[in-house]
């Protein structure tokens, strides 16, 4: 099936939801005046459904929008691939939003152009109400041409110094726009620690010390809950290689722990913010 | 301005010796919200507390810094004493100038500038301390005993006395645990059935005691005064209510396995009571032997049994009992030394057997009627080896630990032999002997002025040499290697904690240590508390001991639990995490992360943002205050930092740390 058989039926089906008054928006893409671009769309007539797109250029992941509009009246319809569900679950799991309200329309993913997709391990959904085509037959997992961890392998693969240095031009050119934390499908304070004042540990101002307590603190509080969407990448107007932060840490928890994939279902616990009794505790 | 005092104290020359506590003091009072500074020579003392009432007096000081001891010594000490001042019992911190800076430095001019530091760090804190307010918590006047083996029964008794009702769960059919298999018991060498049996009799009889044999903790909520507990009663098949304990039954039971209390050198039937003087003295069937329940057939129990007793289809039943406290005595089991030692035959010679089954064998009780005879050929030995340490004081392949009894039950071992078979030969192989114990070194003189040979030397190999078994070793007093022909060998192995005790302790949410030993609060002064309010600690759950040391233990925690029911109701810690309604997102990465089950996810009505401003109800943690030991773990885990710890909020630390860099 290609593009526009799919933006078809995806179409069809918005619309036919629409009519019915059974959702009181569809979530997806439409079209921007870039032929390579698109942006969420929220389509709310059977008219506004027909603007609905999909093709390699549906970069952007779609989940985040539900928190803003965590307690909506009627259900919302979404459009989710393997990211948008994973970020689904995790949300739930985080009490962001509650599934009753969602009609989840699971799209089988073949990747978009985005560099992130070629290390994407769940094309399939996994959480829908209906698949509006046939699952890819490889399976959720499909095989990735680049490695799970590709940034964190590359920054891994470099010296102490060289480490440092990268890190050092890394946050040297963040300018602390927090593009990412809003992209974040996990990132779902009321108040996040960057727009507090006076905390005591974290300054406002625009420097190295700063950005980098910055960006540490991100990822750790993303860290064992991410999903690897890669949104955050996505968002960075810097272009600023962000996803090698929490891909690290899950290679460390991977090693620690074994397999460790969150976002696969709606009730699996945080790996570091978990007390349990058999925790691993031999460095103590 | 805050109007803080600081008072520091010289601890007679403890801290005076080692810090200049003169300048430490001047220092203090140039310090911001400083109003008053002195010093003194003993500030817990009557005369030290009176001069700190005073100034508050005088001065109208609304915070405190003492800098003393460590506040694990004295800082309740100080608290109390604010309450009278009519100050916040909060506003007070200690610097402790003592176990950190005193007593670890040697340089006088550098430990007094950390002392200062200390106290600028304390100044900084309390600066930012908030009065806080414990709240009271009603008691329910029930104690919960988990195991009943001796400690469990003298900690059920002592409390039971008391006037208290207790609960006393024990997972075998039969309470008494490991005693009720010994013979004999040193030092005394008195019968070890008769000092306990008539304790288990006491225990079924207590008007104030519900024993539960065969049952098992499934479930435990709640926090100090106040749990609820879920027990698992295992299906016993029998109507205990109507059962006379007649043993009808059991005689013509036509399954037959090893019976594990006689360590397999007997069988016992399906349906059995542990021993004959059993308590309960009722049998239950054992469903993973009965034919009847594996197989449908048989049914000969039901037949036999006169009062109509017998029921195939009982199942297990579960039920809720509310407690105040909980004492845990779940003892131990004797190491699988067949799994550790390969040398000593890995179990492959009868003859091999270790201390329990040799109990079992000399007991007049035990299925041989006290002969003591080898498992293999029904003969009587005439020379005995008793192998001590097995498993114990062996970081390789055993425990790292000493099990603390067996030198004294090896030598009782051996008085034990020298008194059933003439002219016996009886090796002891030791590392050491330890008798630190009333009558113990006595007991082990004797012993060995009745014969017994001890050689220094662990045992490296047993091997077969016809009928006889040859126990090699390094007598490493001789330097030489020694053979002993034996047609006996004993084992003395490691004390274990029993199998499932972690699992209780996780429930109880009390601390193992990497032994799996339940950890007391304190090793020296909260011996037999647990960090968790209201779960105490009797016998060898908490480490290897023998009898008496058990049986102390056991008093001293139904002394506590004692203590505990007597009030009608408790003060509560008031420093303990609080959530900030507004900030909370309801993640609930709190939840997940609190060790003590103290946070659940409550709801608030409350406008939300991205909602069109409607009013919803939205999930909040919730902070249990019985439950919260104020840890810490959430203000960690939760991102936001929605939620805080009352007296160590995150900016009061801050605060201090803030306070070293001026
Ligand atoms: C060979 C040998 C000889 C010894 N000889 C002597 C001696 O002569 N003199 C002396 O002073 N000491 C002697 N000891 C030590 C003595 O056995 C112990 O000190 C004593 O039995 C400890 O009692 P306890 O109640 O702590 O544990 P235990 O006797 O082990 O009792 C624990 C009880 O708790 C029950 N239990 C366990 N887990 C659970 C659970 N999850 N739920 C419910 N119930 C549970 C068990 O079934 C058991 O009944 C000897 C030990 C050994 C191994
Ligand atoms: S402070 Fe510790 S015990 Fe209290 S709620 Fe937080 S995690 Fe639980
Ligand atoms: S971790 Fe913080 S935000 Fe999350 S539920 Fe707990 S208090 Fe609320």
């Amino acid at each position: 099936m290609n593009y526009t058989e799919k933006t078809k039926l995806i179409q069809t089906r918005a619309a036919a939801l629409l009519e019915a008054g059974e959702v009181s928006y569809v979530l997806g893409w439409g079209a921007t005046r870039f032929a390579d671009k698109t942006r969420a769309r929220f389509a709310r007539s059977p008219e506004e459904a027909a603007t609905l797109v999909y093709n390699e250029h549906c970069t952007q992941s779609l989940a985040k929008y539900l928190v803003d509009d965590r307690w909506p009246e009627t259900r919302i319809a979404i459009l989710a691939r393997g990211c948008e569900s994973r970020a689904i679950n995790r949300m739930i799991r985080d009490n962001q939003i509650r599934r009753e309200n969602l009609l989840i329309l699971g799209l089988p993913c073949e990747g978009t152009d985005a560099e992130r997709c070629r290390s994407c391990r769940a094309h399939d959904p996994v959480v829908y109400d209906e698949l509006l085509w046939e699952p890819n037959s490889t399976g959720a997992a499909a095989a990735a041409e680049l490695s799970r961890y590709y940034r964190a392998d590359a920054v891994d693969a470099l010296s102490a110094a060289e480490k440092k240095a990268y890190w050092d031009d890394v946050y040297a050119r963040c300018i602390r726009c927090y593009a990412c934390r809003n992209a974040c499908p996990v990132c779902s304070c009321r108040e996040c620690f960057v727009d507090m004042h006076r905390t005591g540990f974290q300054g406002k101002r625009h420097s190295a010390t700063d950005n980098q307590t910055f960006g540490v603190t991100r990822a750790f509080h993303v860290g064992d809950r991410c999903i690897e969407c890669g949104e955050c990448e996505r968002a960075c107007p810097m272009g600023l290689p962000i996803l090698a932060q929490t891909q690290k840490i899950l290679k460390e928890i991977e090693a620690l722990a074994g397999d460790y994939e969150q976002g696969l279902d709606a009730a699996q616990d945080n790996y570091l913010g978990a007390f349990d009794l058999d925790d691993k505790d031999d460095f103590m | 301005m805050s109007k803080v005092g600081v008072f520091v104290c010289h601890c007679g020359t403890n801290i005076a010796a080692a810090v200049d506590v003169v300048r430490a003091c001047e220092a203090a009072k140039s310090m911001p919200g400083v109003v008053h500074a002195a010093e003194y020579k003993y500030m817990c003392s009557e005369p030290g507390q009176q001069m700190i009432l005073d100034a508050i007096k005088e001065y109208g000081l609304k915070r405190i810094v003492i800098a003393s001891c460590s506040p694990r010594m004295h800082e309740t000490t100080f608290r109390k004493m604010l309450k009278k001042s009519g100050v916040n019992e909060y506003l007070i911190e200690i610097a402790n100038i003592r176990e950190q800076v005193a007593w670890v430095h040697d340089d006088k001019e550098k430990a007094t500038e950390k002392a200062i530091d200390l106290i600028r760090m304390a100044v900084a804190k309390v600066c930012r301390d908030e009065p806080l307010k414990s709240q009271m918590i009603p008691i329910t006047k029930r104690a919960l005993v988990i195991g009943g083996g001796i400690a469990g029964i003298q900690a059920a008794l002592d409390i039971a006395d008391a006037g208290h009702e207790v609960t006393l769960v024990e997972r075998e059919p039969s309470i008494g645990g490991r005693m009720v298999m010994l013979d004999k018991t040193f030092p005394t060498l008195d019968c070890s059935a008769c000092i306990s049996t008539p304790k288990m009799v006491d225990v079924s009889a207590h008007p104030n005691i519900r024993l539960l044999a065969y049952s098992e903790v499934a479930k435990v909520e709640g926090y100090i005064g106040n749990f609820t507990v879920t027990i698992r009663q295992k299906a016993r098949y029998v109507n205990h209510d109507i059962c006379t304990g007649c043993g009808a039954c059991s005689e013509k039971c036509p399954a037959k396995v090893p019976s594990a209390f006689n360590k397999g050198l007997s069988k016992r039937p399906a349906i059995y009571t542990l021993f004959p003087q059993a308590v309960p003295a009722k049998p239950v069937i054992d469903k993973d032997s009965c034919i009847k329940l594996k197989s449908g057939k048989c049914g000969v129990c039901e037949k036999i049994c006169p009062l109509g007793c017998i029921n195939y289809e009982d199942e297990d039943m579960e039920f809720t009992e509310d407690f105040g406290a909980i004492v845990t005595a779940t003892g131990y089991q004797t190491a699988d030394w067949a799994q550790m030692y390969d040398e000593y035959g890995a179990g492959r010679f009868p003859d091999v057997i270790d201390g329990l089954t040799f109990e079992r064998l000399v007991n007049a009780s035990g299925p041989t009627e006290g002969h003591i005879v080898r498992p293999s050929d029904g003969t009587e030995p005439k020379t005995i080896s008793i192998i001590k340490c097995v498993g114990s004081r062996d970081p390789k392949k055993g425990r790292a630990y000493c099990s603390r009894a067996c030198c004294m039950y090896a030598a009782k071992h051996a008085r034990q032999i020298f008194g059933k078979i003439e002219g016996v030969r009886v090796f002891i192989f030791y590392i050491d002997v330890r008798t630190p114990g009333k009558g113990y070194e006595e007991f082990y003189d004797k012993t060995r002025e009745d014969g017994a040979i001890y050689v220094r030397g662990r045992v490296s190999r047993i091997y077969k040499e016809g009928d006889t078994l040859i126990c090699q070793a390094e007598d490493s007093l001789l330097g030489k290697q020694v053979r002993v022909k034996s047609d006996l060998v004993i084992l003395e192995t490691a004390m274990e904690p029993a199998e499932g005790s972690a699992s209780v302790a996780g429930m109880l949410g009390a601390a193992v240590d990497g032994d799996g030993w339940l950890t007391e609060a304190h090793p020296k002064l909260r011996p037999v508390e647990t960090q968790v309010g209201g779960v105490f600690l009797a016998g060898v759950c908490q480490g290897p001991k023998d009898i008496p040391d058990t049986v102390s233990q056991a008093s001293a925690a139904a002394a506590k639990v004692i203590g505990l029911l007597n009030k009608n109701e408790m003060e509560s810690s008031p420093m303990i995490a609080s959530v900030e309604a507004d900030k909370c997102s309801g993640c609930s990465a709190c939840e997940a992360i609190c060790p003590y089950k103290a946070i659940t996810m409550g709801e608030q009505p409350g406008r939300e943002a991205g909602g069109n401003s409607k009013k919803v109800m939205r999930p909040i943690a919730v902070v249990n205050a019985g439950l919260c030991q104020g840890c810490g773990a959430c203000t960690v885990a939760c991102r936001t930092g929605a939620i805080d710890l009352l007296g160590y909020r995150n900016r009061q630390i801050l605060e201090e740390v803030d306070a070293l860099w001026v």
